[in-house]
């Protein structure tokens, strides 16, 4: 039996199908309807991460989340309909690791509960092994002895011209490189129809590394300027 | 009965505090006028005595005829003889002839040519005006000038004439001594005429000797007794004088020295007796063999000359007689003044007790005044002054004040004579003049006592508010216009003037200096109406400029913080509507701005609710799909659920964008950013899709940077949504041309397609849920053109959409960022 997840949701369908989708992943999945229940579940059982909703009945989810961060440092993922923005930052600055807007993509959810596990599980450590040789961000690090990426631990095969573009990424978390200069420094040749052929790239790249690649979190485009490596606040 | 009776008690009052008060007045003034100039107001009995010894013009007449004595007596020329000589004082004075010194029969050339260099200075002024007046061309006037120049010439011919057939007849004595036979001569001639007088007794006597006596009831040894019928002596010793009245002697050196206490025209003043004996006023050796006695009497009478033989009879100079004789006359009329003062007195004490009563009548008074127009109580008053003026006029005692009102502008000493001629005047102005004057001051303290602003009630303020009024209702530009025309008139009327005037001119009427003062007056009142004409107009302009401030604000959509500025005057109601026009748009903004947050509240909540139902429907569905055994037609079916379900997925965030978007409620992140690049990316991130597709894109993008202010990642969902559009709908091979130009301070993006389906020319594309096609059934919202509009307008940039024929184009323009 995989890790033991706790699903939170008042909506009983809604905690049935994450829990399936869990299940299928490996993970046992705990349920609860209520933020009560949640908190008492969590008092009995090693859980080692909840998904919870934010409203419910009884204890909604962010006092719930803030009762739960008092004691225990396990990932949480929020789940709401709430889309905005705000609503993310709130459930952010709560405690929460991660926020999933409903309806949710089934294989981002099961990815996101992975990547989080992961990093709680098997790279608890992960901030004693950061040195001058590893640039962390988020749960990306890359190696620059090695020139490796990881992501939650694990290698990212990347290949040589997208290596050089997430190095330079790395280094400059942050920064945003118009495509020109990308160009330049990972091609060393003058820049030509750069927009197109570094995009290209850079969505190849997305897709090994971002969880959700539709939205990404990390190599992002900002628009009519350039493209950036987002510095995640969160570095747990 | 009660009420009438207090009423009458009133009227009665008022009649007695009237009266009372008019008479206590008139008979003090009576009183003032009539009194002798030596008594004193509170010397009642002296005032009333009669006694016409008791005027100090007795004292002058004493004492001239003294030293005309004293003169006689030493053997000096009367002419010559200290105070009050031959010619100038005599007969000159207004008060008429007092005193009766010699005829001035004695001639003298040297005043003779006095007069005639005055008489030629005269001409000479004469003969200046005239000229002048010809100049200016008054004629009349001129001639009269021509009149009088010659009316001169023919005194001055005459003065001439005198002055030389006295030089030539040898009698004009000229600045040498006259002989002691002549200077005898007067002297004799002097006591002829004036011996038959008994009223005044003297005897003049010189070494012991008697020179000059009209009596033997006087004797020169320095007996005082007085004669029967005589009460007043005067009696000099060569070193003294004595005066014996009543039989009691007048003290009359004092403390030895003599004082010009005053000047005649301050009379009233009891002054030292100008005679000799005073420490700083001695005798001379010659006066010392002098003796005078001189004697008046108590009743004088009148003493007619009847020596037939010496050429006809007539009166003696009288002058005590006349004296007494007015004095007695003054007496009657101070007895008369005394009884009116004294009624007037009983009638305001009696009239005391009512004074509350009467303070209600001064109520009443003053409510009939507050009724009379400003200009009216002016128009009184001036009338009044003319009254007083009447009676001053008319009562003859105006002396010569016009004529020294003339003299001012002439002489310097002019102003002190009108002050002393105007106490001259007041103090013997008639009693009724007193009254007059009293009740119209009484009459203005009340009014301010009642009324106190009596400007209020004005005439001209009545024309103005009425007329102010009346054309507060008229629109503007009617005020303006009447404005305008007053003006017009104004200056017609003054150029009419002028004109006028010139032409008068040159007819050569009237005289310069009217016309000057008419030029000066128009000119000002034309001036003044120019000024404040100009001054409501600057009012109205400045209104104007307020109120299109007002409208450009409200243009801009600033409604609020604007309610203090106001226009007044001629724009008052066009400020007010516009303030209510102001008020309703502030109101159906703000109802606008509400229900557009209800409805994005509602739809925000709307989408929360499918969001959970949804999340469901989702997450089986694609446990559906995972579903390896499922029969193929079911797949199907499975399909086309995954498909809608995606579709209400993105239907739902759409709505929910687009609500909020176009409630201005959208977070936005404003940089600075370039446009083209924006295309370019936007391109490559679609890359697969346009690849993937039957159309190819074609742009037209500048080399340099074109910097915009923007939401980045809003204006991506826009061209994102911009391309998909053309994508979905172009014709399949053909070309969407994607082109970025600047004009000026614009830059405007455009893309264009041919479409796939005829285009409905009615259609409006970018509204909600709009689709080219209806029937189709795409993974779009159908809110696709509705985000991009909203979400370019809510980055500050246009959003347009045109059709020509096929050929769809959407045009995206900001401004360039400097």
């Amino acid at each position: 039996m995989g890790e033991c997840v706790l699903v939170v949701d008042d909506d009983r369908e809604i905690v049935k199908a994450i829990s399936i989708l869990l299940k299928g992943e490996g993970y046992e999945v705990l349920k609860a309807y209520d933020g009560l229940q949640a908190l008492d579940i969590l008092s009995t059982h090693p859980v080692k991460l909840v998904l919870i909703d934010v409203m419910m009945p009884k204890l909604d989810g962010l006092s719930a989340l803030m009762r739960i961060r008092e004691k225990q440092n396990i990932p949480i993922i929020v789940l709401s309909a709430k889309s905005e923005d705000s609503d993310k930052v709130l459930g952010l600055s709560m405690g929460a690791d991660d926020y999933v807007a409903k309806p949710y993509n089934p294989q981002e959810l099961a990815a996101r509960v992975k990547s989080h596990l992961r990093r709680y599980t098997s790279l608890g450590d992960i901030h004693t092994r950061r040195g001058e040789d590893e640039i962390v961000n988020g749960r990306l690090s890359f190696k620059t002895d090695e020139r490796v990426l990881y992501a939650d631990g694990e290698a990212i095969r990347l290949t040589a011209t997208e290596t050089k573009i997430v190095e330079l990424f790395m280094r400059n978390l942050g920064r945003v490189f118009p495509a020109e200069e990308i160009y330049r420094r990972v091609w060393e040749e003058e820049a030509f129809a750069s927009e197109k052929t570094v995009m290209v790239h850079i969505r190849r790249i997305r897709e090994k590394l971002e969880l959700n690649p539709k939205e990404p979190e990390y190599i992002k485009v900002v628009w009519g300027i350039g493209y950036k490596m987002e510095k995640q606040e969160k570095c747990n | 009965m009660d009420t009438k009776w207090k009423s009458r008690k009133n009227a009665i009052s008022t009649l007695f505090f009237v009266l009372g008060a008019s008479l206590l007045l008139g008979g003090m003034a009576g009183i003032m006028k009539y009194k002798p100039g030596s008594v004193r107001l509170w010397q009642v009995n002296e005032l009333f005595s009669g006694d016409y010894q008791n005027n100090y013009r007795f004292q002058d007449y004493i004492t001239g005829w003294f030293w005309n004595f004293l003169t006689m007596a030493a053997g000096g020329s009367l002419k010559e003889s200290w105070g009050y000589g031959m010619d100038g004082y005599w007969g000159s004075d207004y008060y008429g002839g007092w005193g009766d010194a010699p005829d001035t029969w004695d001639y003298d050339w040297e005043a003779w040519q006095d007069s005639m260099d005055e008489m030629v200075d005269i001409y000479e002024e004469t003969e200046e005006e005239w000229d002048r007046l010809q100049n200016e061309g008054a004629w009349e006037e001129a001639k009269d000038a021509l009149e009088r120049m010659k009316a001169y010439e023919e005194e001055i011919r005459n003065l001439q004439e005198m002055i030389q057939s006295e030089m030539g007849a040898g009698r004009g004595y000229g600045l040498k001594e006259p002989t002691q036979e002549e200077k005898d001569k007067i002297a004799q001639e002097y006591h002829e005429r004036i011996k038959g007088d008994k009223n005044l007794l003297y005897l003049i006597s010189y070494e012991d000797q008697v020179l000059y006596a009209n009596t033997d009831l006087l004797s020169g040894d320095g007996n005082m007794t007085a004669p029967k019928g005589y009460n007043f002596l005067l009696y000099f010793d060569g070193e003294k004088v004595r005066i014996i009245k009543d039989g009691k002697e007048l003290d009359i050196y004092g403390d030895g020295y003599y004082r010009e206490e005053s000047s005649w025209q301050e009379a009233g003043e009891r002054r030292n007796w100008y005679v000799p004996g005073y420490l700083n006023f001695p005798v001379d050796e010659g006066m010392k063999k002098v003796k005078i006695f001189l004697a008046a009497a108590k009743e004088p009478v009148l003493y007619l000359d009847g020596s037939y033989g010496t050429g006809g009879n007539g009166q003696y100079n009288n002058s005590l007689y006349w004296m007494n004789y007015y004095c007695q006359e003054n007496r009657e009329i101070l007895k008369k003044e005394a009884v009116y003062f004294i009624l007037g007195l009983v009638l305001l004490l009696s009239a005391f007790p009512g004074r509350k009563s009467r303070r209600e009548m001064r109520a009443k008074i003053a409510g009939i005044q507050a009724k009379i127009w400003v200009e009216g109580k002016l128009l009184l008053m001036v009338g009044l002054l003319f009254f007083v003026f009447i009676i001053i006029k008319c009562s003859k005692q105006d002396y010569g004040l016009w004529q020294e009102l003339g003299e001012i502008y002439y002489y310097e000493y002019g102003f002190t004579n009108l002050f002393i001629y105007g106490k001259e005047i007041l103090k013997n102005a008639h009693p009724a003049a007193w009254i007059v004057l009293f009740w119209g001051i009484y009459l203005v303290f009340n009014d301010f006592k009642y009324n106190k602003k009596i400007w209020n009630s004005s005439l001209c303020g009545k024309l103005y508010s009425t007329f102010s009024v009346k054309s507060l209702s008229w629109p503007p530009a009617r005020k303006m216009a009447l404005r305008n025309s007053t003006l017009f008139v104004g200056a017609t009327c003054y150029v009419l003037l002028l004109l006028g005037m010139i032409f008068w001119r040159i007819r050569g009427y009237g005289n310069n200096r009217l016309i000057f003062v008419l030029v000066v007056f128009g000119a000002a009142a034309f001036l003044l109406t120019a000024y404040f004409v100009g001054r409501k107009n600057m009012e109205t302009a400045k209104d104007m400029e307020i109120i299109s401030g007002y409208i450009s604000e409200i243009r801009n959509g600033n409604y609020q913080g604007i309610e203090g500025k106001a226009a007044g005057h001629d724009l008052q109601k066009v400020m007010a509507e516009l303030e209510d026009i102001r008020h309703g748009l502030e109101e159906a903004v703000e109802e606008q701005l509400k229900s557009q947050k209800m409805k994005v509240e509602l739809i925000a909540n709307v989408s929360h609710d499918i969001k959970t139902p949804l999340t469901s429907i989702i997450s089986y569905v694609q446990f559906l799909k995972q579903e390896e055994e499922l029969p193929e037609h079911v797949k199907d079916y499975v399909k086309i659920l995954d498909e809608k379900s995606q579709r209400l997925k993105n239907m739902v965030q759409d709505v929910f964008a687009v609500s909020k978007a176009a409630s201005g409620e959208l977070p936005m992140h404003m940089e600075k950013l370039d446009f083209g690049k924006l295309l370019c990316q936007t391109m490559a991130d679609m890359e697969e899709q346009i690849e993937g597709s039957q159309v190819s894109f074609r742009t037209d993008l500048p080399e340099s940077p074109v910097m915009i202010m923007a939401d980045g990642q809003r204006m991506y969902r826009v061209f994102q949504n911009l391309f998909q559009n053309a994508i979905q709908y172009s014709l399949a091979g053909s070309r969407v041309y994607v082109t970025l130009q600047t004009k000026g301070v614009m830059a405007s993006a455009s893309v264009k397609n041919a479409s796939l389906m005829e285009l409905d020319k009615e259609k409006d594309f970018a509204e909600r849920f709009t689709r080219g096609d209806e029937s189709r059934t795409d993974g779009g919202s159908g809110l696709g053109l509705a985000i991009a509009q909203s979400f370019t307008e809510a980055c500050g940039g246009e959003f347009l959409w045109e059709t020509d024929a096929d050929l769809f184009v959407v045009k995206v323009s900001f401004r360039i960022a400097e």
